[in-house]
C-alpha cells in the first residue's frame, strides 16, 4: 500500500519563541492554545517587548462554538499578550488571518498550534506571503483527521479518519497517501480499486 | 569549471564611465551568440599577463536577452593584484580574451513579493543584469545607489532612463546615506533584500536586516573577495605528489593551477565553495578568507577555499 515513507509528509516540532523576530503572529485551534501558552510563558521571561507585539487568533475545535471562543479568549487575555481575537468559525479566522498578512512587515514570525488540517490551511496562505521555513514554527496537536484531494475529481473531503474514503465529490473510494501537499493543505486520495473494481482494502480508522 | 571550457571573445567597446570604472563590451570571436544568462550572474575573465594569468569574477551587466555581446564594468583597484590594471592599462578595442561561462551565484528569489536592492559603488554591476530581469515584471522592486559622488555614479544615466522613481541615490559627497535602519525596519512580508558593495555595508545591511528580525532566507548579498596578499608558503600536493610554491602575490589556487594542478573553480571570490579542497596535513595555521565555510568549519582546519585563503605554516598538505 502506497501509503508510508513519503518525504512530502510533513514534519512539526514542538514551538518555541523566537525573539530574533519583531512581530509574533499566533494562530490556535482548540487544544493548540497549550502550546501557544507556552510560547508566551517563554517569552515573557525572554522580552517583554515580543510579547506586547504579540497578536493571537484563536477558533476553538469545530462544535465548541461561543462557549469555546470565550474560553480561549479568556486563557490568551490572561496572558496578557498585545492582542487577541477569537472566532467562532475557521473561515473567519483565515480571512482575518490573510488580511493581517497583506499589513505585516518583515521581521514577522508565526507560531500555528493545532490539528495537521489546521495547519495546512493556516501554511497555505503563508506562503502566499512568500513566509518561509525560518518564519514559520508549527506544532500538531489534536486530531490526525486528514483533508484528502481527489486526484480524479479534485474535490477535497474533509476530516478523513480511515485509510480508505468515499470522495466527497464523485463517491470514488479513495486510498489516502502520506503524499502531501502544500499549496492545496491536502494529502493525495487515489482511486482505491482502480485496477480491480470492487476489491478494497478493509477499511480501518487510522488518522484519530 | 577550467580553462579547457572557456569561450574566447574580443573587446568591441571600450568607455570610461568613471574615473574608476571602465564598461567593456565582448563579442564572441567568429559571430555568433553567448551563452544564456540569467540576471546576477558572473564570468570568470582569464588575462594572459606577462607574468602571469589573471582570472577575475566580473558580473555581467547587460540583457539577458541580448547574446550578442556581454557587458561588465571593471573597477581599477587600488591595491590590484594586476587584474584590474590589466584591463584598465593593456585591454583596448580588439584584444582578445577568454571568458568562462556565465554562474549565478546571486540570482533572485523568484516568489518573492517585494525586491529591495542595494548597491554600494562598482557593487551596482550585478543588479543591471537583475533589473534587466525585474523590468516589466509585476513585482515591485526598489533600487537604492550609494557613491562617493556624482562624478563616481556609474551607469547613472542608463538607471535613470529606465527605472525612474524606483531609483534612489545617495552621494556621500553631500552627506547622503541609505537609511538602512528604516528602509529594513518597513518592508513587506515577503520581501528580499539583495546587497552588493564594500564587505562594511553588506555587513551592516546583513546586521541591521537582523535586528529588525530578518531570517537569513530573505537576505541575499554578493562580494568577490579579491585574494589577499600574504606571506610566502609551501604546500604539498599529496595525490599529484607535488611541492608548491606560493609567493605573496599569488593566491593558493593560482600557484596550483601554475604547477599544472586543475582545481574546480567557479567564483574565484571565496563565495561559491566549488574549490573546496581536504586539509590532509597542517602544521601552523590556516588563514580563511571565504564566506562560504562556517565559523566552526574554518575553526577545524580540515578544508580550505584556496581562491582567496592561505596558511601560516611550516607544512601544509591538501587533498589534490
Amino acid at each position: 500500500m502506497l501509503v508510508t515513507g513519503i518525504k512530502s509528509k510533513p514534519v512539526y516540532a514542538p514551538l518555541q519563541a523566537d525573539t530574533r523576530g519583531r512581530f509574533h503572529l499566533m494562530l490556535g485551534m482548540g487544544v493548540g492554545a497549550a502550546p501557544l501558552l507556552r510560547v508566551i510563558d517563554e517569552m515573557r521571561s525572554a522580552s517583554a517587548q515580543s510579547l506586547k507585539n504579540t497578536r493571537v487568533l484563536f477558533v476553538p475545535d469545530a462544535g465548541a462554538g461561543h462557549a469555546g471562543a470565550a474560553l480561549g479568549v479568556e486563557q490568551f487575555q490572561a496572558a496578557a499578550v498585545g492582542d487577541v481575537q477569537a472566532f467562532q468559525r475557521l473561515a473567519k479566522l483565515l480571512e482575518q488571518f490573510r488580511a493581517i498578512l497583506a499589513q505585516s512587515l518583515m521581521g514577522t514570525r508565526l507560531y500555528v498550534a493545532g490539528p495537521e488540517s489546521f495547519i495546512g490551511l493556516v501554511m497555505k496562505i503563508a506562503l502566499e506571503f512568500n513566509l518561509n521555513k525560518d518564519e514559520i514554527r508549527a506544532e500538531e496537536c489534536g486530531t490526525l483527521a486528514r483533508r484528502v484531494y481527489c486526484i480524479h475529481c479534485r474535490d477535497t473531503t474533509e476530516t478523513v479518519r480511515t485509510n480508505i474514503v468515499r470522495c466527497v465529490g464523485c463517491e470514488r473510494w479513495l486510498l489516502v497517501r502520506d503524499h502531501y501537499s502544500r499549496r492545496l493543505a491536502a494529502y493525495m486520495g487515489v482511486m482505491a480499486d482502480a485496477e480491480a473494481p470492487g476489491e478494497l482494502p478493509p477499511l480501518k480508522e487510522v488518522f484519530l | 569549471m577550467n580553462d579547457a571550457q572557456t569561450i574566447a571573445v574580443e573587446v568591441i567597446g571600450i568607455e570610461q564611465v568613471t574615473p574608476l570604472i571602465k564598461h567593456f563590451k565582448l563579442a564572441p570571436i567568429g559571430g555568433g551568440t553567448l551563452p544564456v544568462f540569467s540576471g546576477g550572474s558572473h564570468i570568470i575573465v582569464v588575462m594572459q599577463g606577462a607574468a602571469r594569468v589573471h582570472r577575475n569574477p566580473y558580473s555581467l551587466l547587460g540583457s539577458p536577452k541580448e547574446l550578442d555581446t556581454y557587458e561588465i564594468g571593471v573597477r581599477r583597484m587600488e591595491e590590484s593584484r594586476g587584474g584590474s590594471h590589466f584591463m584598465h592599462d593593456t585591454i583596448e578595442v580588439g584584444s582578445r580574451l577568454e571568458i568562462a561561462h556565465p554562474v549565478n551565484l546571486f540570482g533572485l528569489d523568484k516568489i518573492a513579493r517585494k525586491h529591495l536592492l542595494i548597491a554600494g559603488g562598482i557593487g551596482i554591476t550585478p543588479f543591471l543584469g537583475q533589473l534587466e530581469d525585474l523590468h516589466g515584471g509585476g513585482v515591485p522592486y526598489e533600487l537604492h545607489y550609494s557613491v562617493r559622488s556624482a562624478e563616481h555614479a556609474a551607469f547613472l544615466e542608463r538607471l535613470r532612463r529606465r527605472e525612474g522613481e524606483r531609483l534612489h541615490m545617495y552621494y556621500d559627497s553631500e552627506g547622503l546615506f541609505i537609511p538602512f535602519q528604516t528602509l529594513l525596519a518597513n518592508q513587506p512580508l515577503g520581501t528580499h533584500v539583495y546587497v552588493c558593495g564594500p564587505a562594511g555595508m553588506i555587513q551592516h545591511v546583513i546586521d541591521t536586516a537582523h535586528a529588525c528580525g530578518w531570517p537569513d532566507s530573505h537576505i541575499h548579498w554578493e562580494q568577490f573577495s579579491a585574494p589577499p596578499v600574504g606571506d610566502a608558503f609551501e604546500v604539498f600536493l599529496a595525490r599529484s605528489k607535488i611541492s608548491v610554491h606560493v609567493p605573496p602575490d599569488r593566491s593558493l589556487l593560482e600557484s596550483i593551477e601554475a604547477a599544472g594542478v586543475e582545481v574546480p573553480y567557479l567564483c574565484r571570490g571565496g563565495v561559491c565553495g566549488f574549490c573546496h579542497t581536504r586539509v590532509l596535513e597542517l602544521e601552523g595555521k590556516l588563514l580563511h578568507n571565504d564566506h562560504f565555510l562556517s565559523d566552526a568549519d574554518k575553526a577545524k582546519a580540515k578544508s580550505i577555499m584556496p581562491c582567496v585563503s592561505r596558511a601560516h605554516c611550516r607544512r601544509l598538505v591538501l587533498d589534490l
